[in-house]
């Protein structure tokens, strides 16, 4: 856990990269343009980026690749739910329903 | 008479209104993610002001949790907020005329909902105190309307039993955040070498799995949609 004057500086950091990106071509003006191939390469990295940070979570155990977790299992229905029905709040309620209850009614 | 400005607002507003439905869970949801990761009520409250990027916030808790170095976080967040840059490049000619303090508080103000509406509508149009009203009302409205309701789950977290998972929910949101940009098949691509990526490579020191993944997934993400235009074309 970062604590202290580190998280602070953390936050400052990660605020100079929201300015900085939603900032880049609106405080150029008119002067800037992003070369396409660049542009259409960026349009994968949000998909990219939180695919890398969720897979890990759902299919690691500790440090090893398990098929056969509580969050692997809570994650599929989150999938199913959040694709079958527009409701924002179905997929977290549905998700920490099944988390919870192959958690503590299993003892998973 | 109702000014051009007032006029822009109005409808900026009443356009964007069902776009930010979805802020109230979402809001709800960072509050009480940043609250269990560990972090106080005034740094998950700060954070969320300096930061002012669900999506940024969200996907860096793990790696506050788990103490990873700050070049690192910064530089998932930038990733996180890559798409930003398009949207900007695309968005800029809107503020043709507007002054640099305008421009400073529009960077931290640009939203993807607010994005959308003005993508669609203000971008065409000439009427330069109109399209800032169409801008800049609704900019206000979502940032009013995150601040409140992430602290409502800030201050909500403390109800929530300790043994919840409620970190789950972190991935959970980040989920509902990454299923709707996989309708075409290069973004699947982009996800799946993104996720897997990130698997394989945990092995890396400093965290830097995360990272690696994710330029794996934009690599094989743009080789895909290459693969797929050439076979159209063939």
């Amino acid at each position: 856990m970062i604590e202290g004057v580190w998280l602070w500086l953390a936050f400052v950091l990660m605020s100079m990269t929201t300015v900085g990106t939603r900032g880049s071509f609106i405080l150029l003006g008119e002067k800037g343009r992003l070369p396409p191939v660049l542009q259409r390469a960026l349009r994968y990295a949000p998909a990219a980026a939180l695919s890398a940070l969720v897979v890990p979570d759902l299919l690691l155990d500790g440090n090893e690749v398990s098929l056969l977790n509580p969050k692997l299992a809570a994650g599929l229905v989150v999938i199913g739910v959040a694709w079958r029905w527009r409701n924002p709040w179905l997929p977290f309620i549905a998700g920490m329903a099944v988390l919870l209850a192959m958690r503590k009614g299993l003892g998973w | 008479m109702e000014s051009a400005f007032r006029r822009g607002a109005r409808e900026g507003l009443r356009d964007f209104l069902p776009l930010s439905v979805g802020l109230v869970p979402w809001g709800i949801v960072t509050g009480i993610a940043m609250r269990s990761i560990g972090l106080t009520e005034l740094e998950s409250l700060g954070m969320n002001l300096l930061v002012y990027a669900g999506t940024a916030q969200l996907g860096t808790l793990p790696l506050i949790a788990a103490g990873a170095p700050l070049w690192l976080i910064m530089l998932t967040a930038l990733a996180l907020n890559l798409r930003f840059v398009i949207f900007s490049a695309s968005i800029a000619p809107m503020f043709a005329g507007r002054s640099l303090s305008e421009r400073l508080a529009s960077s931290y103000l640009l939203v993807d909902g607010v994005y959308a509406i003005c993508a669609d509508k203000a971008l065409k149009s000439d009427d330069v105190p109109w399209r800032w009203g169409y801008f800049i009302a609704p900019s206000i409205f979502n940032w009013m309307m995150w601040q409140l309701f992430v602290a409502f789950g800030v201050f909500g977290a403390d109800f929530v039993p300790r043994d919840w998972s409620l970190e789950f929910m972190v991935t959970i949101a980040l989920m509902v955040m990454v299923l709707p940009m996989l309708r075409t098949r290069p973004m699947l691509v982009a996800a799946l070498a993104g996720g897997l990526g990130a698997v394989l490579l945990r092995g890396l020191p400093l965290r830097l799995g995360v990272v690696a993944g994710i330029v794996v997934g934009i690599g094989a993400g743009f080789i895909a949609e290459r693969w797929q235009q050439r076979g159209r074309a063939a």
